[in-house]
């Protein structure tokens, strides 16, 4: 690919979850998302935001990045005194933006308060990479399913994104039968649900390419078409190479399991209070 | 239900996260409630809900007092009808402390869950609402932010129809910025040093105490293109600390917070 190439690029990298906070000893997915900045040592920002910009999230981003080919840093926007210029400025000389897991109802009325939300769009347009997992990831669409004032609910996104975005899908699966009525009921509209571990690329709003730092890991479509919901799965390219053949005999097995007890909370899942989940 | 008045204490800085050795303006807060055990409740919102803070706070609070503070960013670790409880934990206080940190972040995080409406009833009713920093602000129709840049002007709940400028001693250039911010037309309004609280009743300014001998506070205000200050008086509560029948015992000897002290609206 070009440099010209490059530079038409509006990438969104969409993680289920996964990546420095919750794979501590993986980093598959933070070095793919290195990979997608057109520069050989990129600008990587990160916004602990959805966290409250917890210290734990930015040591582990440090801790993932520092000794990357890469230069890293983070903005926080509760911490006083740190930075004495605009954010604008600071943001928008950034090759990737890389947004955190957390609270995606006060992600974004933070980012609104400080008008954030527009410098990451004008940021975007101009070819920055977005990145972010779980919350960060969610925040990019026209909704997701979030867990800000307790039980799951659906929540309007940016909407840099055509569709919705679920996270999480197996590790915490309260989450998938809030979004799937919330398409059948149109409050959402058709999107994706991404495992942890599992990022999706998109280039200019189209769907690009899915993948997984973990054997077994998955994302799906679904869409209301009359009614009816139609999904169809996406098998992720697993990164790092190919999986041990006692990974992926894993695999089906887990799979398997993972299919049976979705059918299981589908078939009751109108009708069931999350805590008993 | 008798009707209290309703009461906002503003600190310019001071107070358990600032002043370690000093008990003495919020020991003046807690007086305000007239309860014996003060139920206290603290919003560390604008730091982000700063686990370090929250300690700070129940070491200062939960010897004299029942205890409790709200993170916005855990209530996912919530039981459920979590929303209501939001509403009615608050409502139930003599005294809600909200922590310093960035104002603009806070506000947009309580108005994102409807706290902004919460705390308007509370302060109706007679709730005392109090805190130094980014928890005096808030409270004001217009305040000055230092944050990412030159600072600027942002506007609060505006249940006190005045501005305000925090820390007015402690960083040299605030008090320029906050003459040019009124001189340009910003409301009048109220500036303190760290140590000093300006305390509201209504929304009136009622009395301003300290808990350092020298501490200042100002009325700021435009008049004929020209920017005032008058310096306000100032009580220093150093001398009439032991009276106090609210004093809550200080850091050296508060416990650390137990199981039914820690007690929070979200278990975080």
């Amino acid at each position: 690919m070009s440099a010209s190439d490059r530079d038409k690029r509006r990438l969104i990298f969409a993680m289920g979850g996964g990546g420095f906070t919750m794979e501590p000893t993986n980093p598959l997915l933070d070095d793919y998302v290195l990979t997608l900045a057109a520069a050989k040592e990129p600008r990587i920002l990160f916004l602990p935001t959805a966290s409250g910009d917890t210290t734990t999230q930015i040591n582990a981003f440090y801790a993932r990045f520092g000794g990357r080919a890469c230069i890293p840093r983070y903005v926080s926007l509760f911490r006083l005194g740190e930075e004495e210029r605009p954010l604008e400025e600071i943001v928008l000389e950034q090759d990737i933006v890389y947004v955190g897991g957390g609270s995606m109802r006060n992600l974004l009325a933070i980012w609104r308060a400080h008008k954030l939300d527009e410098i990451l769009l004008e940021a975007w347009r101009k070819g920055t990479v977005l990145a972010g997992i779980s919350a960060g990831a969610m925040c990019w669409f026209e909704g997701g399913v979030t867990c800000s004032s307790g039980a799951p609910e659906p929540l309007e996104g940016l909407g840099l994104l055509e569709g919705s975005f679920t996270v999480h899908a197996d590790g915490e699966p309260e989450r998938l039968p809030v979004w799937l009525s919330s398409l059948r009921s149109g409050e959402l509209p058709g999107g994706w649900a991404a495992d942890d571990g599992v990022g999706l690329l998109f280039n200019a709003g189209t769907l690009e390419r899915v993948v997984s730092s973990r054997p077994g890991a998955g994302a799906q479509r679904v869409d209301a078409i009359a009614g009816e919901l139609v999904r169809h799965r996406l098998e992720p390219d697993l990164l790092g190479g190919a999986p041990s053949t006692f990974g992926a005999v894993l695999d089906d097995d887990v799979r398997e399991l993972r299919r049976v007890q979705r059918l299981r909370r589908e078939m009751t899942g109108e009708s069931h209070r999350f805590e008993d989940v | 239900m008798r009707t209290r008045t309703p009461q906002i204490v503003a600190l310019g800085g001071g107070g358990f996260s600032m002043e370690k050795d000093s008990t003495l303006l919020d020991d003046y807060i807690l007086a305000l409630t007239k309860a014996r055990r003060p139920r206290v409740c603290f919003l560390p919102t604008a730091s982000g809900d700063a686990d370090h803070y929250v300690v700070r706070f129940y070491r200062r609070f939960s010897a004299g007092c029942e205890a409790s503070h709200i993170s916005m960013f855990r209530r996912d670790q919530g039981g459920r009808g979590v929303e209501d409880d939001l509403a009615s934990h608050l409502l139930g206080q003599d005294l809600i402390y909200v922590g310093g940190g960035n104002v603009v972040s806070m506000l947009g995080v309580w108005r994102a869950h409807g706290l902004d409406r919460v705390l308007r009833e509370a302060w109706q009713r007679g709730i005392v609402l109090c805190g130094p920093s980014a928890g005096s602000l808030c409270w004001f129709s217009e305040a000055l932010s230092a944050f990412h840049g030159p600072p600027r002007r942002v506007g609060g709940l505006g249940l006190l129809p005045y501005s305000n400028c925090v820390h007015y001693d402690a960083e040299p250039a605030r008090r320029a910025e906050y003459h040019t911010l009124v001189r340009e037309g910003m409301r009048a309004g109220y500036a303190a040093d760290d140590g000093v609280a300006l305390h509201f009743k209504g929304t009136k300014l009622d009395r301003v105490v300290s808990s350092r001998e020298r501490g200042g506070a100002f009325h700021v205000r435009r008049s004929a293109g020209q920017v005032r200050e008058t310096a306000l008086e100032v009580s220093y509560l150093g001398e009439r600390a032991a009276k106090s029948k609210h004093a809550v015992r200080t850091s050296a000897t508060a416990k650390q917070p137990g199981r039914s002290a820690a007690r929070a609206v979200v278990l975080a």
